[in-house]
């Protein structure tokens, strides 16, 4: 094989791989669209029927009841070269990967690894 | 007496392996006890480099006929690893591994912003450049689309490939690909710095939408249905990897999820592992060759990065400074370890900076990228 056929190749497959790709990431722009549409809907019906049901406030998200569940953190919290919003991140990280509500959880030091 | 002693102890000499190895054999024995110590002591890869050492190992062990196939009378039977070996010359192991990592993948991050996908693509810059140096250098088509499919920093797409198009290359690539893909934490750093500015590297990303469980069920199948229509030489590896995700997200079959991702991804990365380290034997390793494929393989890597890093430079300068552009080193598969470069890289730059889920999307973009690409060279030479 010649050097040039090489770079056409090259061309080809390369322009086949942005070609899938680029396809891939449009289908997938449109199904977000159109399944979020669904999942809306589905949850606007949801709501009416907890709102038929004497519910007041319409839908429920789960998620508020989780983290309404999860409580908070007690005690003193030392932080060593870290800020407050990593600090944050990582307890709500340990609470998530371990299942243990955060009210539950409780972090003596946090520190810098350098 | 004394010379019966004798006698037994020399046809006891004889009939071992000492007497019949030959130096070549004695050089691999040592390469595979490096590559033992890489994989324990350096840990480079080690789920993978430790059963491709010891293959090497007891493929060069003269006259234990590991890998030796069922003679042409069927007078008996092959050696233990030639049945094993069947597998990835059939390209069966590639696809099980792809099963697992399905089952392994979190595709959100890709679901959650879709043009992750063209950092994928970009990154797999370096197949093509190490392709056309390959044939620069005299090696032919089949040969040099082995050798860049390394640069797609997928094991199991590049073994996959290799066998099916250059297996007297297998070894090489093999363990090319496993210990630059270890390497990682060492070659993209001083390349992400070189092609980004401190600002640029200090972006941070805005936090990615959640992706519903709908989504997350519906993309495999899609995926499935348009690459493998596209392309269906990569049926196998993408059907696979897509059947695997499957099996996470519709979360109804735990129990093959749990097969597919632990049990079943480990016994096949044994036989996949040992089978193609024992096909690196002298006499189709200790060749110039090999020096050569070691050092195409290392500029794919590099070029790979580079694709990925200039298009997130290009998305990053279109999106007004939004796009970090170091989640594009990511794309060059590697799962998760280019994810977690962007992301050590980032926060040294940012400490508040947290690139991780953003790199994901690119990282996971690049498996199927590479699998394209491996599918675009099926079709063309296989």
């Amino acid at each position: 094989m010649s050097i040039v056929d090489a770079l056409l190749v090259s061309l080809l497959g390369l322009g086949v791989v942005f070609l899938v790709l680029i396809s891939l990431s449009i289908l997938i722009k449109i199904l977000s669209v159109v399944l979020g549409y669904i999942d809306n809907k589905s949850d606007i019906s949801a709501g009416q029927i907890i709102s038929q049901n004497g519910i007041p406030g319409g839908t429920i998200k789960t998620e508020s009841i989780e983290i309404a569940d999860s409580g908070w953190s007690a005690g003193e919290l030392k932080l060593i070269g870290v800020d407050e919003k990593t600090a944050a991140m990582i307890m709500a990280i340990v609470s998530d990967e371990s299942k243990i509500p955060l009210s539950e959880l409780q972090f003596k030091t946090i520190r810098l690894i350098d | 007496m004394s010379i019966s002693l004798a006698e037994t102890f020399f046809n006891i000499w004889n009939s071992s392996g000492f007497s019949a190895m030959t130096w070549q054999q004695l050089l691999m024995i040592c390469v595979a006890c490096i590559l033992i110590y890489l994989a324990i002591v350096k840990k480079y890869e080690p789920l993978l480099l430790l059963p491709i050492a010891f293959g090497v190992l007891l493929a060069n062990l003269p006259m234990a006929d590991l890998m030796a196939p069922p003679p042409a009378d069927h007078s008996g039977p092959g050696g233990l690893l030639y049945y094993l070996y069947q597998g990835v010359k059939l390209g069966i192991y590639p696809s099980l591994i792809f099963l697992g990592i399905g089952a392994m993948t979190d595709f959100g991050p890709l679901i959650a912003r879709p043009s992750s996908l063209f950092l994928g693509a970009a990154a797999q810059l370096g197949i093509y450049i190490a392709f056309i140096v390959a044939i620069i250098l005299g090696f032919d088509p089949k040969e040099a689309a082995s050798i860049g499919i390394i640069g797609g920093a997928d094991g199991p797409t590049a073994i996959f490939l290799t066998s099916k198009l250059a297996p007297e290359l297998l070894p090489a690539i093999a363990i090319a690909a496993y210990s630059y893909m270890a390497l990682i934490p060492m070659i993209q750093p001083p390349i992400m710095r070189l092609l980004t500015t401190k600002k640029e590297r200090e972006i941070e990303m805005l936090q990615l939408r959640e992706v519903s469980k709908l989504e997350r069920i519906v993309f495999p199948i899609v995926v499935t249905i348009i690459v493998c229509l596209l392309l269906p030489s990569v049926a196998p590896l993408i059907g696979m990897l897509m059947l695997g995700n499957l099996f996470k997200e519709s979360g109804v079959v735990e129990r093959l999820n749990n097969t597919a991702q632990n049990a079943l991804i480990n016994i096949v990365t044994i036989f996949l592992g040992t089978t193609v380290g024992a096909t690196a034997v002298a006499s189709t390793f200790l060749r110039p060759e090999t020096l050569k494929i070691v050092a195409l393989g290392l500029l794919a890597f590099i070029f790979s990065t580079v694709g990925g890093l200039l298009l997130g430079k290009l998305m990053c300068f279109l999106s007004g400074g939004k796009v970090n552009p170091l989640i594009g080193s990511a794309g060059v598969s590697a799962v998760p370890m280019a994810a977690r470069v962007s992301q050590v890289e980032g926060q040294k730059a940012n400490p508040a900076n947290f690139l991780l889920m953003h790199a994901m999307g690119p990282n996971v973009a690049g498996v199927i990228g590479s699998a394209v690409a491996a599918g675009f060279f099926l079709t063309m030479f296989g």
